[in-house]
This record gives structure tokens, sequence and C-alpha cells, in this order.
């Protein structure tokens, strides 16, 4: 089993849109594969017509045995599942913070899911948290979308600060590049000339495509959609050179 | 709910259509379009994977192609992800669990395609009145295609019914359906059914001898019975021993040649001298052009698991000698190549095989041509039996290897005698007696192989150049002697099992007919 989690301190990044796809993708290959919603807003469960909501709320979940695996639903797509967001998800800090060692909890209550699932991905809510850290230490990749502007190059000079100095594994950061838009001298300048301190990243990127937007209306991947498109097609050729960095290494 | 998938079967003479029909009065279902998948099953050439209950499966629907993986009967299908290509070794494979556990069944052999199954795929889906999936149905034709043929038949029909994870009111509801319809769940697997169509499964590859012969049999119908056998066996195995990929071709492959050397040299006095001296000529000569491809092939496969156990360094120190024995090897193994695919060759076998299959009695009779073979056999079993106790008992701590070696062609000899003449013997007893020699066997086959690798180390040192692996080489000429000595240490007890009185009473029982009775 592979956790793949998808972070970012900011919204409105693509981080959804980046879970959905590529954990629609993994599924196609055959792999059993989870996404878990643990952003409280929902839009993970919602672009899989699933109600964004857990009996007993996230503390349930983190306290019992079992509680994870029932509240597990399937998608509409064969070895796709969803665990959905909750409304309690944006107390998660303090949920977490109730156990001892918050960083590893997240690891052992996904330990029993090993057997199921191949691949589990995890669509995180923009913060950084306790609940960010335990993140931090269950995940095999961290795969942080960046808006090629000034801005959000600067998170991302943040994050990887904050796991140098928490001590965390930065082999497992991943950024690439989101939501680009080449009619913008800017993102262009940036794609082109990535800064010094970003000298391992994906070479797939995703643009600034309407289809991505449309998700919300069609409540589906883009894969599902819109299949020929240029977005599917990007999401396609990053699954394609992730698969080849967890099993090509 | 304790199942999530239900099977049924669906009777062939029926269309689909108006299942579907009665299900969208029930329920709100998506259609999707029909799709078609192949499912090709791998397997060794003698089934490993099957008798071990272990599945290799590649689906293929013209877009991408999976492979799954199930590795015992009680263990689940697995998809095998990050493959580019069903792999024809597991050596070939990146080290890992899906490596040691298809090793652990099929060891040295080689995949191939065996079985292909088509399906054709009417995909359903139940929604709710969110239009969100709850229950997925599959409504499938299956047809067996042997592979490489374009014809197919149909196995039969199944509807596949699986529950979506969290929805299983809606999964309730379709099985209640399923059940008014009286359909028969299904149990079988497709791949059961395509085999039991398959008409290459009705000539088994097989390298037992499997041999039935009446007592009273002339000894000369007998003999020819039991080379025709061998020769099948070495004939089965030719192709893949020329291809050289999978080594238990080439091994089997010997092995008939050898014991086709044996029976005609030592069921003596049955074919006249000549035709005996022509072709036991003829396969010793085959024997000693292979002796190098097996030799270079087991050493190799041996240096592996001893360089597993070195550190990386040291590894890449034995990469001159393993060159070394690939070269060799495949030296040999062209000269095998060039040999088999003759004209002369071909003649030859063709001559041996009108030779056996004709059923005209030998004129003149030989000494033991008329003989019932059950006498025959008797006589020559007890013979070399007494040769084996007589040269193990010769036997001391001080004696030379050599003396050895004579006593490991004897055993030799008298195991391919009792597997000839087999089953003129009570099965449980015999086998008995043949384990009882496997165990003395083994001991000398490894005392014997322990001498053959380090000749092969020795010829390494005085052709090779590069001092690092020389130094290797040396270092395992040592070890290698350390355990022929422990082998020899252990010859005594194994001899001494073997020639128990309660053995020789057995062996007396079974070979010495006695004139009163
Ligand atoms: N590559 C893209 N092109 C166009 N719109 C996008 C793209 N990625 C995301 N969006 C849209 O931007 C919004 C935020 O995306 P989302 O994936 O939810 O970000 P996050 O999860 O990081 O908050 C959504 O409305 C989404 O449809
Ligand atoms: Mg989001």
């Amino acid at each position: 089993m592979k956790i793949i989690a998808i972070y970012n301190i900011k919204g409105g990044v693509g981080k959804t849109a980046s879970a959905v796809n590529l954990s629609y993708l993994a599924s196609l290959d055959g792999a059993r594969t989870l996404i878990w919603d643990l952003d409280p807003q929902g839009a993970a469960s919602y672009y899989f017509r699933i109600k964004a909501k857990v009996k007993g709320g996230g503390q349930k979940l983190v306290e019992g045995h079992n509680e994870l695996d029932a509240a597990i639903k399937g998608t509409d797509y064969e070895n796709l599942d969803l665990l959905p967001a909750d409304f309690s998800y944006r107390n998660m800090d303090l949920i977490l913070d109730n156990v001892k060692k918050p960083t590893k909890r997240l690891n052992r209550l996904l330990e029993p899911l090993a057997e199921e699932y191949d691949f589990i991905f995890l669509d995180c809510p923009p913060s950084i948290s306790s609940a960010s850290e335990s993140v931090f230490a269950a995940a095999d990749m961290l795969l942080i979308p960046t808006i090629p502007t000034t801005l959000s190059l600067r998170t991302y000079k943040q994050i990887l600060k904050f796991f140098k100095q928490q001590k965390y594994d930065a082999m497992k950061i991943l950024p690439f590049f989101a939501m680009v838009d080449r009619r913008k001298q800017l993102h262009r300048l940036i794609v082109d000339n990535p800064p010094s301190f970003m000298p391992v990243k994906l070479d797939s990127s995703i643009p600034y495509a309407s289809e991505i937007e449309r998700m919300g209306v069609n409540r589906a991947p883009v894969g599902d959609f819109a299949a020929n498109s240029r977005a599917a097609q990007c999401y396609k050729s990053m699954w394609e050179e992730l698969k080849s960095l967890m099993f090509e290494a | 709910m304790a199942n999530n998938q239900l099977d049924f079967v669906f009777p062939d003479k029926q269309g689909f259509a108006e299942l579907i029909h009665s299900l969208r009065h029930g329920f709100s279902i998506r259609q999707s379009p029909a799709a078609v998948y192949y499912r090709t099953f791998y397997d060794t050439v003698d089934w490993l994977l099957r008798t071990a209950g272990s599945a290799l499966e590649l689906h293929d629907d013209g877009q991408s192609q999976k492979l799954y993986w199930r590795a015992n009967k009680d263990a689940p299908l697995r998809i095998q992800l990050g493959l580019k290509q069903v792999p024809q070794l597991a050596k070939q494979l990146p080290a890992g669990e899906f490596r040691q556990q298809l090793a652990s069944v099929i060891s040295v052999r080689e995949l191939n395609p065996r079985i292909q199954i088509k399906v054709k795929r009417i995909p359903l889906a139940v929604l709710n009145k969110n239009e969100k999936v709850v229950v997925r149905i599959n409504l499938d034709e299956n047809w067996f295609y042997p592979v490489k043929t374009r014809a197919g038949m149909l196995l039969g029909k199944r509807i596949c019914v699986k529950a979506v994870k969290g929805y299983d009111e809606a999964f309730d509801q379709v099985e209640a359906f399923f059940h008014e319809m009286d359909l028969r769940p299904s149990q079988d697997n497709m791949m059961k059914l395509a085999l039991a169509e398959s008409k290459s499964s009705t000539i088994e590859y097989s390298t037992k001898l499997k041999l039935l012969l009446d007592p009273e049999m002339p000894a000369e119908e007998a003999l020819k019975a039991i080379l025709l056998r061998l020769l099948e066996i070495m004939e089965q195995n030719t192709a893949g021993a020329i291809k050289g990929t999978d080594i238990e071709f080439m091994h089997d492959y010997r092995v008939s040649i050898r014991k086709t050397r044996s029976a005609l040299t030592l069921i003596k006095r049955v074919f006249p001298k000549k035709t005996v001296k022509k072709y036991s000529k003829f396969f010793s000569g085959l024997g000693k052009l292979t002796n190098p491809v097996r030799d270079m092939d087991v050493f190799l496969l041996k240096l592996e698991s001893y360089a597993e156990k070195l550190g990386k360094s040291k590894q890449e120190q034995l990469q001159p000698l393993r060159q070394y024995l690939q070269d060799n090897r495949d030296k040999a193994q062209q000269a095998y190549v060039d040999t088999v695919t003759s004209a002369e060759y071909r003649q030859v076998l063709k001559g041996w095989r009108d030779y056996l299959e004709s059923t005209d009695p030998i004129e003149p009779p030989q000494k033991n041509s008329r003989k019932p073979v059950s006498q025959l056999a008797n006589e020559l079993i007890w013979s070399t039996y007494q040769v084996a106790l007589k040269e193990g008992n010769a036997i001391t701590d001080e004696t030379e290897a050599e003396a050895l070696h004579e006593l490991r062609k004897t055993c030799k000899k008298l195991r391919y005698l009792m597997e000839f003449f087999q089953s003129l013997y009570p099965a449980k007893k015999i086998l008995e007696l043949i384990n009882a020699l496997k165990g003395l066997q083994d001991n000398l086959g490894d005392f014997n192989d322990y001498h053959v690798h380090m000749d092969i180390l020795k010829g390494f040192n005085e052709a090779g150049t590069d001092e690092a692996a020389i130094k290797v080489s040396t270092k395992m000429i040592s070890r290698l002697d350390k355990k022929q000595h422990a082998t020899r240490n252990s010859f005594a007890e194994r001899f001494r099992a073997f020639s128990s009185q309660e053995n020789q009473n057995e062996f007396r029982e079974l070979f010495v007919v006695s004139n009163d009775g």
C-alpha cells in the first residue's frame, strides 16, 4: 500500500482536482484505491456524489477499531472507494491532540487498510497543523500543487523549510505546477525557469483548463466525461510519471 | 452483508435483452457499451501454477494490460502493478514478494500463455435517486479461444452482481431480484472449463515413464515400449532445450537420454549387439555434448544463491566468473543446437523410432529376447543390487573418491531398472525401496556435485586473469571442499540405512522368486 497525500497550505490551488483525477487513474489501472476527503468542506466527496458525512464524526474514526472501514463508500468507479469528509474534521487537530503521538496516529489508523488497498490518496485541507503533520509522517509521497506565481512559490518554500525544521523526510515532497496558464507571462517565466529551491519536481504539470472547472457540474473526474481533453491527458502523464517513480526506483 | 459478490449461471440459449428489460422494471439501470477483454492464463509446461492452486492471469481490453496473481488457492487474486510485461522466468522480476512467491512455485521453469478466454461483457449499474452507482451487474459471455486460434467456443454465460461498499440495502434488493429468477449460483471457474475443452490438455506433457508392462510380455516388446516412451519424453523436451530459457527442458531431455542408454546397455541380450552398439554410441555422444550445458546451468544457479549471501562489492567481483560460466554455457548450447538441428540427427532418430515401432520379432532372437519381462527384471535388479551392496561395503573412511563415484553409477543403474519395471511390482513396496535408494543417491549426488563445481572453479582459476574474482573463486573452492567432506562423513550412515537387514529382506522378497513358490 502506498499513501499519496496532496497538500498545500494554500486553498484553491488544485489539490482536490488532482486527488480526484489521480485516484481515478489509479483505479483504472486496476489498483484498489481509496481517496480520503480530509477537507471538512467535502469537495472530493461532492465530486463523487457522496454525502460529506461520517457517522460519529472524526472523533469516532480515530477512536474506533473498525470505524474507518465502515465509513468507506464505493464510488461510481470500480476499484475506487472514498472515505467521506465530515464537518467535524475542522477540529481534526483537537481530535488528534487527544491521542498519544498524534503524528503516528494516522499511520496506525490506515494500517488495517493495507491489505485492502494498493493506494490511499489523502486530499488535505489547506492549513498547517498537527493534523497536517500526521499526514507528513504517514505519506509515502507528498504532492504539492503549486501555481506558478511568486506568492505560491513563497508558500512552497515555507513548506520545505518546515519539513526540514521538523526533520521530516524532505525526499517525500514532490511539487508540481498546477493551473498553469501559458497566456500569462509570469507563469511562462516560472515554469520554464523553476527556482533553485525547487530542484526536484514532477516533469508533468496541469494546465489551467475549463474541463477541470466543469468537474463540479459533471460531478466526475475529467477522464470520465472528457477523456480526450488536454487536461485528462495531463493528469494521465502525471500518473505515469508517479508510477515510474514508485515502481522503477 | 456477508458476501460482496454473487455469481449466477445464465442459460446459454437465452439472450440478455429480456433480463435487462425486467431489471429496468425494478431498478434505475445504466447500461454501458458492451466491452470485450481477454483473459490469458500463464503456466509452465507441466502446469506447476495450476497444480499449486496459483494463477497468473493477464487481462487485455485492447487499451491496457493488467496482470493478476494468486499465490495459492486460498489467497485472493491480486493485481501486480508496475510490471511492463509478463515475466518468462521468476528471476526476471524485481526482488520482492511477488518474485519470491512465484519462484517458490515455478522455480526455474518458464511461463507461457496456456489458456485464453474471451469475455464479452455488458456492464450495468444500478443507480440511486442521486444517480450514484450503488450496485454493479456484469453480464458476461465467456468464450474459449485456444491460444493462437481464431475459432472460439462458448463456455457459458454468467451474471456477476457486485456490491458497492456502503450501499448494502441496494445490494440486498438486487440479490432478492436474482433469487426470484431462480438462477443457479455459479461456483465453477472458467479456467477449469476452458481446460476441459482444450484439446491440448489431452496430450499432457509429462516426464514420468507411466508404463504398464505385462509380466508375461516378451522382454523385447517391453524394452521397445520403455525406449519408445523415453523417446517421446526426449522429443517433448527438444524444442524447450533448443530454446534454452527454461533449463528444466534440457535437464529432462538429458535424463531421458541417460535412461535410454542405460536401458540399452543394462537390459542385455535382448536387442542384437550391433543395434545396441550403434545407438548407445549415439546417445552417449548426445550426453557428452550436453554435459557442460547442464553443469554450467546448475552452477550458475548455485552461484546466484551463493552471491545473495555476499555484500554488494563482493557480488561485483563474481561478475568475471559469471561471465566465464555463461560463455562456456553458450558455447556448449550452440554446439548442441547445431547437432539437434542437423539432418543427421533427425535421420538417426527416425531410424530409432522405426526400429522401436516395428512389431516384427527380433530374428534371430538373442538370449533374453523372448524371456518373460518379469523374470528378466528380477534377475537384473537383483544382480545390480548385489553389486551395489558389494561396492558400498568395500568403502571405508579411507577409500578414494573414485569408489564413491563407481557406487553412484551403480545406484543410478539400479534406480533406473527399478523405475523401468516399476509396474511389475506391488506399487507401495517398490516405492519404499526406491525411496530408500534415493536417500543414498542424494548423498552420493551431492558428493559428486561438489566435485564437479570445484573442477569448474579450478578451470576458471587456471584460465582467468581477474585477481579479485580468482580470490573469491578460491574461497568458494575451500568452502565446497569442506562441504564435500561433510557429505563424505555422512556417507557411512546413509549406506548403513540403505543396506539394513530389513531393506535386504525386502529386496529379496520382491526380486528373488523362490523356486517352491
Ligand atoms: N487546472 C485547473 N484549471 C482550471 N480550474 C481549476 C484547475 N484546478 C482546479 N480548478 C478549479 O479551481 C477551484 C479550486 O480547485 P481545488 O482542486 O478544489 O483546489 P484546492 O483543493 O487546492 O482547494 C475549483 O473550482 C476547481 O474547479
Ligand atoms: Mg480541496
